[in-house]
């Protein structure tokens, strides 16, 4: 909240807008080096609508900002003009426990969402890193989302309405508040991980899902990563359902759990919940692999942990290069492998987690002990990692050094670039929204 | 472009075979589940993607509408075209391409019936989780085109979550791939932004979907009820209880018996509401929900619950579901499927919606439903030479799904707005709402050539296409 008197142009538009109080000039913040020239925060869509108008009008940068929690990843931008703040957008547009669905505001946090409807015995299923800042709008703008992917299924799965103004300053909607729902174009899909590129997520709405009773986390302990996935295919075979299914690397453990037994192995974690009959059957199916079983509050800390390594990542060692990948079931051997061999080739050691029953992993290459690294060692491993990733995968690059920044393709991608550039053509002609950090 | 000199070059690319523009002929592609009819000029079956693209190219450069077609199954008019247009079916793409166990898709092109491809993956224990109530008959490209659902969409979610990756014929017939095998790709989600476009983005002509492992235990139980209320209160229980059911239908009084003299399923003829309720997973869990939603239904004062003993009782009770379109046809000359979504606490409240309006309109209106998702199925039935009993059916329709807008619904869970329902979305979305999805639309689709007055209401489209248009197909009907 600004007390100092605004003094330039654009501070103005932005007072008559949103009212002085939240608007600020030369705001402390920046985005990878970056500082904008003003940060608001608009009370509504129809002023976020407006701010985008006149943006349009002054051919300005909007960087839409929720909790600060993702910024790290994408290019460093040239210019913001606004940083918009989704923050006052918290209101709960509806609520109906008993209909198991919620439509909230985008600048609410996940967290919060998450305590408040604990309370009727209900659970928001996506786990993004850091929750207590990351907001709806953010987790929907980024599509990150934490291990209970393997059970619940992606945002695309449950999301089910959202609110938006487009880059061009059109106010706009998709879907609804009912769970099934075919009217009109799925906005929803385009916009979840569009990075603030199409629209400014405004609201949105979800299923939810019965909190899960008596869970219990089945550790299984392997040498390499070829058991490991042999162990995970044992598993999507067998009649199990776990709500989590997720793998981590010796380096991973190291780093989530320090000093566990885990330290030295790749270890596939299966979550289940249900009765003591159901979890009896896990444990038969799971087998002797099971070193050991978590419950209560160490296993829901643990899994706390794991949908936060991106961030402990980061945190631990700012010279990472952090990624997370999408690859068919068959090739995550493939991908684990490749990226462990040009990671040692190269001077790195290799930190994974990952979704490995959906394909979904999180990858963090560290300089190896000793190692200076320099720019062009990362433009070499995202090379030859580009070159060697199997057909119809696809990769995010969520942080890496500064210096490399400018050096590593960002994103990778199967679908057809010239039709996501006519949808961003559609919604955003003029490249208001995070010019030159994401896809344009 | 002469519809004559389009129907030569339609044969150069296809085939003499492949083409039909005799007026015999083309009634036969005239309509499909919807209400609306229309002639089209010429039908052509294209038999692999180059001559999709060739024959897009030829559609956009004559500017003459083009619509693919599945199996005709459609309820929203989307697989009707404009008077003179092209109508392009798929049953000669129908092969499944590659099955890849190890990553669990199938690749198929778009002809290939829904339950073929689960039959077609049977012997492997995988299928193709969405069951359209038409899937013996409608095809996967359908199902992609119209983001279709079925009994089993209530677990397993509908076709959109369900594929993964599509080969799209754009309107300059380009071939272009969104997504892949891998369940999602970064990037934007043009997969799921595609599918449910009801053929106005591009022409799928090939789809990866997922298949899934057949579950371990499946059960099947009959909730007899004396009232609609005690049903729905039922539903609400055993979502408390914290049960997602693969598939939870309601059927009304009515529905059950005309589906009972239609198909001896073992219905009772006396009840006020029944509900076909499956579970399906992990043993253990299976016959827990078994006994929780047995005591739901108990407690919620149902007069008897029936537990299905084995797949042929199982099979039985499912009949009695997907055959009561077939068995609506034996009491009425037509019906109308309405397809209106509430949120699941407004199914009681609805219902009785449904009871007033056809009072109102001196119709008959059975209900048959997924009631676990709030997609309702109202069927009304008209006798179709009745011009003023038409026109009843048609407002009737309209004050039922105003009535799911104003609750907090929708106007379509699963058939998608076609032609039919077009004009009321203006009723669900603002004009600028519209304004950005005729914008997407536009981006790929800029001279509206595929599948034209669909989906997005009639004044966008006027509007749209910046003037009135030079050819005589596209202008008729005000454009």
């Amino acid at each position: 909240m600004s007390t100092a008197a605004i003094t330039t142009r654009l501070g103005r538009e932005l007072t008559a807008i949103c009212g002085a109080e939240h608007v600020t000039e030369a705001p402390p913040e920046h985005i990878l080096g970056c500082v904008p020239a003003v940060a608001v925060r608009p009370g509504s869509a129809e002023e976020i609508a407006a701010i985008l108008r006149f943006a349009n009008e002054n051919k300005l940068v909007v960087a839409p900002a929720g909790g600060l929690s993702q910024q790290e990843t994408g290019k460093a931008p040239a210019q913001i003009d606004i940083l918009l703040y989704t923050s006052r957008l918290t209101e709960t547009e509806h609520y109906d426990p008993g209909d198991l669905t919620v439509g909230i505001g985008a600048g609410c946090t996940v967290a919060h969402l998450c305590n408040d409807i604990s309370k009727d015995g209900l659970l928001f299923a996506p786990d993004p890193p850091l929750w207590e800042r990351a907001t709806i709008g953010g987790l929907l703008a980024t599509g990150i989302t934490g291990p209970r992917r393997h059970g619940y299924g992606a945002l695309r799965d449950y999301c089910i309405g959202v609110r938006f103004v487009t880059g061009d300053g059109r106010m706009g909607k998709g879907g609804g508040r009912v769970v099934k729902n075919v009217a009109g174009y799925d906005m929803m899909k385009l916009l979840i991980g569009s990075w603030g590129t199409l629209a400014i997520i405004t609201g949105a709405s979800f299923k939810l899902f019965p909190y899960p009773r008596n869970c219990r986390t089945f550790v299984a302990c392997f040498p390499n990563t070829s058991e490991a996935m042999a162990y995970r295919d044992r598993v999507l075979r067998s009649p199990l359902d776990p709500m989590c299914l997720e793998l981590l690397s010796p380096q991973a453990s190291a780093l989530l759990t320090p000093g566990s037994p885990a330290d030295s192995f790749w270890t596939i974690s299966a979550r289940g919940a249900g009765s003591d009959a159901v979890l009896a059957r896990f444990r038969s199916e799971l087998g002797a692999a099971v070193a050991h079983e978590m419950e209560g509050e160490k296993e829901a800390a643990f899994w706390r942990m794991v949908a936060n390594f991106p961030a402990l990542a980061r945190e631990r060692d700012p010279d990472s290069l952090l990624m997370t990948l999408m690859a068919p079931l068959r090739d995550v051997r493939r991908v684990l492998e490749v990226t462990d061999e040009v990671a040692a080739a190269n001077g790195f050691t290799l930190g994974a987690v990952g979704r490995v029953g959906h394909g979904n992993l999180f990858v963090s290459l560290s300089p190896a002990v000793g190692q200076q690294l320099t720019k062009a060692n990362y433009a070499t491993v995202m090379r030859i990692l580009a070159e060697q990733l199997p057909q119809d995968s696809s990769l995010t690059v969520l942080h890496c050094p500064a210096e490399a920044r400018g050096e590593i393709p960002m994103l990778r991608t199967p679908t057809h670039f010239a039709s996501m550039h006519a949808v961003k053509q559609a919604l955003d002609p003029k490249d208001i929204l995070n010019r030159g950090r994401f896809l344009f | 472009m002469d519809l004559s000199v389009v129907i030569r070059e339609l044969r150069k690319i296809a085939g003499d075979d492949a083409v039909l523009d005799r007026p015999e002929d083309l009634m036969l592609y005239e309509y499909d589940g919807g209400l609306r009819k229309s002639t089209p000029g010429a039908v052509v079956f294209p038999q692999n993607t180059q001559q999709v693209s060739a024959i897009m190219r030829l559609a956009s450069s004559a500017k003459i509408p083009i619509v693919a077609r599945g199996a005709g199954t459609g309820l929203s008019g989307g697989a009707i075209c404009k008077p003179g247009g092209i109508v392009m079916p798929f049953s000669r793409m129908n092969r499944v391409l590659e099955v890849d166990v190890e990553n669990m898709r199938a690749v198929v092109q778009p002809g290939v019936v829904n339950l073929q491809l689960s039959e077609y993956v049977s012997h492997l224990g995988l299928y193709y989780a969405p069951d359209p109530s038409s899937q013996k008959a409608c095809t996967i490209g359908g199902n992609v085109a119209e983001n279709s659902g079925g009994p089993h969409t209530l677990l397993h979610g509908v076709t959109v979550n369900h594929v993964t990756g599509v080969e799209v014929v754009m309107p300059d017939g380009e071939i272009v791939h969104f997504g892949g095998k891998a369940a999602e790709s970064y990037g934007y989600d043009m997969t799921g932004f595609y599918v449910g476009t009801e053929g106005t983005v591009g022409i799928t002509t090939a789809v990866t979907v997922k298949l899934l492992r057949k579950p371990e235990a499946v059960k099947t139980l009959l909730g007899i009820f004396e009232s609609v209320d005690d049903a729905a209160q039922t539903v609400s229980a055993i979502t408390a209880a914290g049960i997602t059911p693969a598939a939870l239908e309601m059927m009304d009084s009515w529905m059950l018996r005309a589906i009972e003299e239609y198909c001896h399923a073992g219905y009772p003829l006396d009840a006020g509401a029944a509900l076909l309720i499956e579970v399906e997973g992990l043993r253990e869990m299976v016959e827990e929900q078994v006994v929780a939603i047995s005591d739901a239904c108990l407690q919620k004062k149902a007069r008897e619950v029936r537990v299905a003993k084995d797949e042929e009782e199982r099979a039985l009770l499912w009949k009695g579901r997907k055959t009561a379109f077939g068995a609506v046809g034996r009491v009425a000359p037509s019906y109308y499927t309405q397809d209106g979504v509430v949120p699941r606490g407004k199914i009681p409240a609805v219902l009785a919606h449904i009871g007033d309006v056809a009072k109102k309109h001196n119709l008959i209106i059975g209900n048959i439903f997924h009631a676990g998702d709030g997609n309702l199925h109202p069927l009304i039935m008209f006798d179709e030479r009745d011009k003023a009993q038409f026109d009843h059916v048609l407002e009737a329709s309209e004050d039922i799904l105003q009535y799911c807008i104003d609750v907090g619904g929708s106007i379509t869970g699963e058939h998608g707005v076609g032609s039919e329902k077009r004009d009321m979305m203006t009723h669900l979305f603002t004009e600028e709402e519209l304004d950005v999805m005729a914008s997407l639309r536009n981006a790929f689709n800029r001279d509206g050539v595929l599948n034209p007055e669909k989906l997005l209401p009639a004044p966008r489209m006027c509007r749209e296409m910046k003037g009135p248009s030079r050819n005589p197909i596209l202008a008729q009907e005000g454009m």
